[in-house]
């Protein structure tokens, strides 16, 4: 019978730990979510009439679970932020992996939203159905320390640089230092895209130091003033160095026209057609506070 | 003459080492303090949000640890919820009732994995969500269920030893008192030998706490991400504290997201630290063989 | 008294018993089965030899395996003098005042969140060694093998400072009566009597060196590629696992990091055996 009990009360021990880590969350109990908006900078009164922008907060709920492209991620962060104001029962997950494993998971059902930072392949687009939207303008420019005297390279250099065949700043008007290599995973679309249009299907030096983002790459550049790297144009802040390549610099302005070589549209694709909050949230960047973020992140709004 | 030399020698040698360790660690855990302190304000954990309202749930917080530590919390809760009534019952079984034979094999095997590093437990849990999403159900996803069931794995063994030891070490004579005035042995266990054991049993549950709480490489294959909020249901994604530190470490984007990873890192460190006194406190005697993790 | 109530419980006890263990089973067999394809046939030796470059359809784990074989050992070589003394000090030494406060130290050490000692390398001794070498970026065979030796330590000085307090004491006592020194004592009495538990901390703390994933992943660089010195960059078996993106399931991309699963798994079980070797003899003395 004691044992009985003992069982009782590890159930019940059990059952009380799944109750309580079960609703851990007390925004469950949205009653009144409507507050939230004012504490958010107003948002911009006028939409544009093609898109329909959700203004008035929808009790819809849901999960978005967002995976994928790593420059991508300011955006989808800053567009949370604004999102949850709208719709407060949807819940949204932002995860990198790369443009390779947006692609997949997306396809294979994994996330609701897969971005890519290269435009997905036929195969890739008809095997899973993918419908793509491309949002945003974007480029990729090799990065140094801020400190490094070089700011220039030409694309030969370039491609020698990455592929270990010049080891040391001296050789391209910098210190006498040995040059670090950092490159990305193969599932990134960044590196994809670098490697085609920036270094011609170059290869890199075997030792160089692997990163898995955007973000990761931008802050190994600048901790280390002997590195060089490549990121996302809107990735470039006053803690690294964009290089321009053969005389032109990896402006905004620059990537626009096309005078910068290297650049690539961002993408969000989704399985299918996309439906109710998925769609909401990817018409949200179309809209004109979606751009302006696009914008204030450093990318230049498409469409 | 030689001989207090080597003696002096080889004190200033032990003395030396213990001077390095202790030197290095503090190096580290004051520097963490140095860059982290000012960063231990509501407003590491509550970023912009008005704490009142992210409490209780009005509005949601983004630039804050809270949602990271609600969900380092809620792994904890549900792992170690999972693996403290096996564990002790395993335990239990190992200590009064297996026969030697069974017990050289079923303690083998916990012994394994309890040495088994914790990314191949995570990437155990991984495999686990293919293989259901391929034959169960397409819903499946990495997610707070899955990493709990891993982290419960990677804990048990902990629990199981703690409990085994605990119920071991007790007096024998006290261990036979039970049965000599006629009880049964199920009574002994758990009129003698359980209350005895409790201290112990209760300190090493509070470690596998401690354990769970600061793994990173279990979950970051079975469903953490760096950004979602509030952990909200059992097949969700979730954020948390030790994988929020490893996030920032590699890809902080300003100085502000790196002041909070100090701030994070600090918190973790007061906690496992703060667990471990505690489990300390509870029962005095450590055994070092506990500590063996991967 | 209540024998059915009895069995009951028994049995409950026993279900859960053979469930932790059944974990340890099927983990490697989750294991096999995922990384099948890659392990059939001969296949498995191209594996342990080729490199890894999936733009090549290359995805050995050979860089991967002397990769952790070049900083667990290096983390367990900085430890071991360190841990030897340290241990000496706690054993050998009356453990009051100072020598105490170096065991609550130490026991202290074990609760500290392996990230932290990551998030700290990063921020503190990589931009340290970097300086050091005048090349490369820091990250490196180096910064995580002294990290390492941190997290290590503690096992090793708990474990060893065990074994010098399980020596019988009427050994002590005698060479104390002979008018031997501590020197004298613990390199003639306490360690030729101990070394089997000191055998057993190193293979402890292998373990743990073989195990960990954080520091490595924060602090070596990940590349891919057989190290040739100290300051180059590194990627373990573990950090391995955990940079591969679980995109695509059927790929052999995939697939090879249960191999590198697979083999750690392997040390882990060989190191338990071996552990409990050292211990049955210990018992039998």
């Amino acid at each position: 019978m004691r044992l009985f009990k003992l069982a009782i009360v590890f159930t019940l021990m059990l059952a009380v730990l799944l109750a309580a880590a079960g609703c851990p969350a007390p925004e469950e109990e949205t009653s009144t979510p409507v507050t939230a908006a004012q504490d958010k900078p107003a948002p911009p009164a006028e939409v544009d009439d093609n898109v329909p922008a959700p203004k008035l907060v929808s009790e819809e709920a849901g999960e978005i679970n967002i995976s994928g492209g790593t420059a991508h991620i300011p955006v989808m962060e800053e567009a949370q932020k604004v999102f949850a104001v709208m719709y407060p029962n949807v819940k949204i997950s932002i995860a990198g992996g790369g443009s390779g494993v947006g692609i997949k998971q997306v396809g294979e059902g994994l996330v609701q939203i897969g971005n890519s930072g290269r435009a997905p392949t036929e195969e890739e687009i008809t095997t899973h159905g993918l419908v793509e939207f491309k949002w945003a303008i974007d480029g990729v420019a090799a990065v140094v320390h801020p400190d490094n005297p070089v700011s220039d390279l030409t694309k030969e250099q370039l491609i020698k640089v990455f592929a270990g065949e010049i080891t040391n700043w001296s050789e391209l008007g910098g210190a006498d230092k040995g040059i670090n290599v950092y490159t990305r995973d193969e599932e990134s679309g960044t590196r994809k895209v670098f490697v085609e249009l920036g270094l011609d299907d170059g290869s890199f030096v075997d030792t160089a130091n692997v990163v898995v983002s955007n973000g990761a790459m931008k802050s190994a550049i600048a901790q280390d003033p002997d590195g060089i790297g490549y990121v996302s144009v809107g990735h470039i802040d006053e803690t690294v160095k964009g290089l321009a390549l053969d005389g032109v610099a990896p402006s905004l302005e620059n990537v626009k026209s096309g005078a910068f070589g290297i650049s690539r549209g961002l993408y969000s694709l989704t399985k299918g057609e996309p439906e109710g909050i998925v769609k909401a949230f990817l018409d949200f960047l179309y809209t004109d506070e979606g751009k302006q973020i696009i914008t204030d992140k450093g990318f230049i709004p498409a469409g | 003459m030689n001989g207090r030399a080597g003696e002096r020698v080889f004190q200033f040698l032990c003395w030396l080492s213990a001077a390095a360790l202790i030197g290095a660690v503090l190096m580290i855990l004051g520097y963490l303090v140095l860059k982290g302190a000012g960063s231990l304000t509501p407003e590491l954990l509550f970023g912009d949000t008005d704490p009142l309202k992210a409490l209780t749930g009005r509005a949601q917080v983004f630039d804050g640890i809270l949602p990271a530590m609600a969900g380092t919390v809620a792994l904890v809760v549900l792992s170690v919820g999972f693996a403290l009534p096996v564990g002790i019952a395993a335990g239990i079984y190992f200590a009064v009732y297996a026969p030697p034979r069974v017990k050289g094999v079923l303690a083998l095997l916990v012994d394994i994995l309890a040495s088994v590093p914790s990314i191949v437990i995570g990437l155990f849990g991984l495999a686990l969500v293919i293989f259901l999403h391929k034959h169960l159900s397409p819903a499946i996803q990495p997610s707070l269920l899955i990493s709990s069931i891993a982290l419960a794995c990677l804990v048990l063994p902990y629990i199981i030893r703690t409990t085994e030891v605990s119920i071991d070490s007790i007096e024998p004579e006290l261990k036979l008192a039970g049965q000599a005035f006629g009880a049964s042995k199920l009574q002994n266990t758990f009129y003698i030998l359980i209350p005895r054991a409790l201290s112990g049993i209760i300190s090493g549950s509070i470690l596998a706490i401690g354990r769970a709480a600061e793994d990173t490489a279990v979950i970051m294959l079975t469903g953490v991400v760096a950004s979602v909020g509030m952990p909200g249901a059992l097949t969700g994604k979730y954020e948390a504290v030790p994988f929020f530190i490893y996030y920032i470490s590699a890809q902080y984007a300003n100085q502000r997201e790196l002041a909070q990873g100090y701030g994070a890192a600090l918190v973790l460190l007061m906690i496992c630290l703060g667990l471990f006194g505690l489990a300390f406190l509870i029962k005095r005697r450590l055994e070092s063989r506990f500590f063996y993790r991967g | 008294m209540q024998p059915r109530s009895e069995q009951a419980a028994e049995r409950i006890l026993l279900v859960c018993a053979v469930l932790s263990s059944l974990i340890t089973a099927a983990i490697l067999v989750f294991m096999l089965i995922m990384g099948l394809p890659l392990l059939a046939g001969g296949r498995i030796f191209t594996l342990a030899i080729s490199a890894w470059e999936p733009g090549r359809e290359l995805f050995g784990i050979y860089p991967m395996l002397l990769g952790t074989l070049a900083v667990a050992p290096l983390a367990l070589i900085i430890a071991l003098p360190v841990s030897l003394g340290t241990a000496a000090l706690i054993g050998v030494a009356q453990p009051r005042g100072a020598v105490l406060f170096v065991r609550r130290f130490v026991q202290l050490m074990t609760g500290i969140p392996t990230v932290v000692y990551g998030f700290v390398g990063v921020f503190l001794l990589v931009p340290l060694i970097r300086g050091m070498a005048g090349r490369g970026t820091g990250m490196c065979v180096l910064t995580a093998a002294l990290l390492l030796a941190l997290l290590v330590a503690p096992t090793m000085i708990l474990f060893f400072g065990e074994a010098f307090q399980s020596v019988p004491r009427a050994y002590l006592l005698a060479v104390d009566a002979i008018g031997a020194d501590r020197w004298q004592k613990f390199c003639h009495v306490i360690l030729p009597n101990a070394w089997r538990g000191v055998l057993g901390g190193i293979v402890m703390a292998t373990g743990r060196a073989f195990g960990d994933t954080m520091i490595a992943l924060m602090v070596a660089g990940n590349a891919a590629r057989v190290p040739q010195s100290v300051y180059d960059p590194v990627r373990t078996l573990t950090s391995h696992i955990a940079l591969i993106k679980a995109a695509d399931y059927n790929s052999l991309e995939f697939k090879s990091i249960f191999a590198c699963g697979l083999a750690l798994y392997l040390v882990a079980s060989v190191l338990v055996v071996l552990i409990r070797r050292i211990g049955r003899h210990e018992a039998a003395r």
